[in-house]
């Protein structure tokens, strides 16, 4: 059987109307397993996506950012290039292995209590008007509240550093290059948050997230103060903007499925449910990028060295083959999804971002009745990380 | 000796357990899960990590 009598979907996704939520994606993917990019293979079905996303002849594919966009030294292509997220083997397994205890989910669950609170805070500040921007007024202080929490910075100190991540986050859109003397600014500030932070719990260890990475030691090694500076402002840049565009994104699809928004708001102990099913229907992350290390084929399919192999989740999270039944059901039994990556480099948060959107998901539900778009709203594109920048609702005070 | 079990329904081979516990646990060529069901107690801690950062919690310590 040769593959070139098949007809293989062609997507253009740096297309600014390209959207994973369309006919065209739908169409493309029960034609193909896979699609042609104007940026490499596109990857759409869930076997497939499962399957490369552990593929050992896959290897992280934004290593090469900086030096796709010509930049080639400085703080960010520095810190870029050592971080966690880009290192591969060993190096990576070692920084990996010394963050890990800090992340145990049962040292997660004890900040539960402060997760509830905010949330019910942040909601008292509007319960009463009926309305508001949803992501201003609540996805991004949670999120990024959260993030203080966890690191213990002074929560009042949240705008600042959401405004450096943000900025930060320039480095990965297109104009990287023209933004590129405030994103070296931000990393700097980021550092100097970083380096005090680290200071701090050097001279006064507690139980504490940031004391535990600075008691992190395994078999005599631990991590140097660069590389513990490193993952801080990894942690920092890595679980905000994520955990915000992530609630933005759940807001819609409890819009789009209010009988789903009832049950939550009657079961709240279904908050997990909703987290899963959200981040299976509706991702912020829409695709996870690989690079394959080798020359190697796959289901008749010759991949080169050096191919770059987006792995799309919305479309696998969905893909008929494994859910006959895609919508959205806080009941349902699913496969897991792919929202949080897989294999080596799976999400490291990700107890921390299951742990706080699902107290905040059933204590909006248990609030707001109704919740409704009231127009406004403003969106990313949907290539990359996806989610609504500006998202004003209306809705009805439950008593 | 320890032992382990890994629910292979729930399993995803994300080989996170092979990062924390590389005596134990490792990924074939395959990028499929292989493991040691019992271990000298000596690996308990590596393994109780293994445990933890599983992200799907298919890992379980039996006795
Ligand atoms: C809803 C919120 C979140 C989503 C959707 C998300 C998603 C992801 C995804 C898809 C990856 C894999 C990227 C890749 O393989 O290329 C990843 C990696 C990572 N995430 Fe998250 N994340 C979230 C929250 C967080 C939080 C709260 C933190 C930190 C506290 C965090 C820290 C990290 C780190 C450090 C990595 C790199 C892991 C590695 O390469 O070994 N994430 N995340
Ligand atoms: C923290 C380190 C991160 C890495 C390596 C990373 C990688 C990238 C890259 C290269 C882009 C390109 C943006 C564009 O084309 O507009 C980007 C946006 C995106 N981020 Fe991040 N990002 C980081 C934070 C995160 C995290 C933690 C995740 C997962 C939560 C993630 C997933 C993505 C994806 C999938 C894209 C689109 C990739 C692309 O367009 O090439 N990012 N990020
Ligand atoms: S970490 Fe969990 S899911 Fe991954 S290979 Fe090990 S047991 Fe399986």
């Amino acid at each position: 059987m040769s593959t070139s009598t098949v007809e293989v979907p062609y997507l253009n996704i740096s297309d600014p109307s390209f959207a994973m939520q369309s006919e065209e994606l739908r169409t493309a993917r029960e034609q193909s397993w896979y699609a042609r990019t104007n940026f490499g293979l596109a990857v759409l079905r869930y076997d497939e996506v499962s399957k490369l996303l552990k593929s050992p002849k896959l290897s992280q594919g934004s290593a090469k950012w900086p030096a796709h966009n010509g930049v080639h030294g400085g703080l960010f292509f520095d810190w870029w290039t050592k971080n966690l997220l880009v290192l591969e083997g060993e190096d990576h397994h070692r920084i990996r292995r010394l963050l890990n205890p800090a992340f145990s989910p049962r040292l997660i669950k004890e900040l539960v209590p402060r997760f509830q609170a905010l949330a019910n805070e942040l909601v008292d500040a509007f319960i009463d008007k009926g309305e508001c921007e949803f992501i201003r007024d609540f996805a991004e202080p949670y999120a990024t509240r959260v993030l203080t929490i966890l690191l213990g910075i002074p929560e009042s100190e949240w705008p600042k550093i959401a405004r450096l991540a943000s900025t930060v986050g320039l480095a990965l859109g297109v104009t990287f290059k023209q933004d590129l003397d405030k994103v070296e600014a931000a990393v700097a500030e980021l550092y100097d948050y970083a380096e005090e932070l680290i200071r701090d719990r050097q001279a006064n260890p507690g139980e504490d997230f940031v004391s535990r990475l600075v008691l992190a030691s395994r078999d005599g090694d631990r991590l140097s103060d660069e590389e513990l500076r490193n993952a801080l402002v990894l942690l920092i840049f890595g679980g905000m903007d994520t955990t915000r565009n992530q609630l933005g994104l759940a807001m819609q699809s409890f819009i789009r499925n209010p009988q789903q928004w009832e049950l939550l708001a009657e079961r709240p102990d279904l908050g997990g449910k909703a987290v899963e099913e959200v981040m299976r229907t509706n991702p912020t992350v829409t695709w996870v990028t690989r690079e394959a290390v080798e020359d190697f084929e796959y289901q008749g399919l010759a991949i080169a060295k050096g191919t770059t192999v987006h792995l799309f989740t919305q479309s696998s999270g969905t893909d008929p083959r494994a859910f006959p039944n895609p919508e959205m059901d806080l009941l349902g039994e699913h496969a897991p999804h792919y929202g949080f990556g897989g294999g080596v480099h799976h999400c490291l948060g990700h107890f921390v971002a299951r742990a706080d959107m699902s107290e905040a998901l059933p204590l909006l539900a248990s609030r707001l009745a109704n919740p409704h778009l009231v127009g406004g709203d403003e969106w990313l594109p949907d290539s990359g990380n996806t989610g609504p920048i500006r998202l004003p609702i209306g809705f009805t005070k439950r008593s | 000796m320890r032992t382990i079990d890994v629910d292979r329904s729930l399993c995803d081979n994300h080989g996170q357990c092979a990062i924390a516990a590389p005596e134990v646990f490792r990924m074939n060529t395959d990028g499929v899960l292989e493991y040691e069901p019992t271990f000298d107690d000596a690996l308990l801690d590596e393994v109780e990590e293994a445990i933890d950062v599983c992200p799907v919690q298919a890992i379980f310590l039996k006795d």
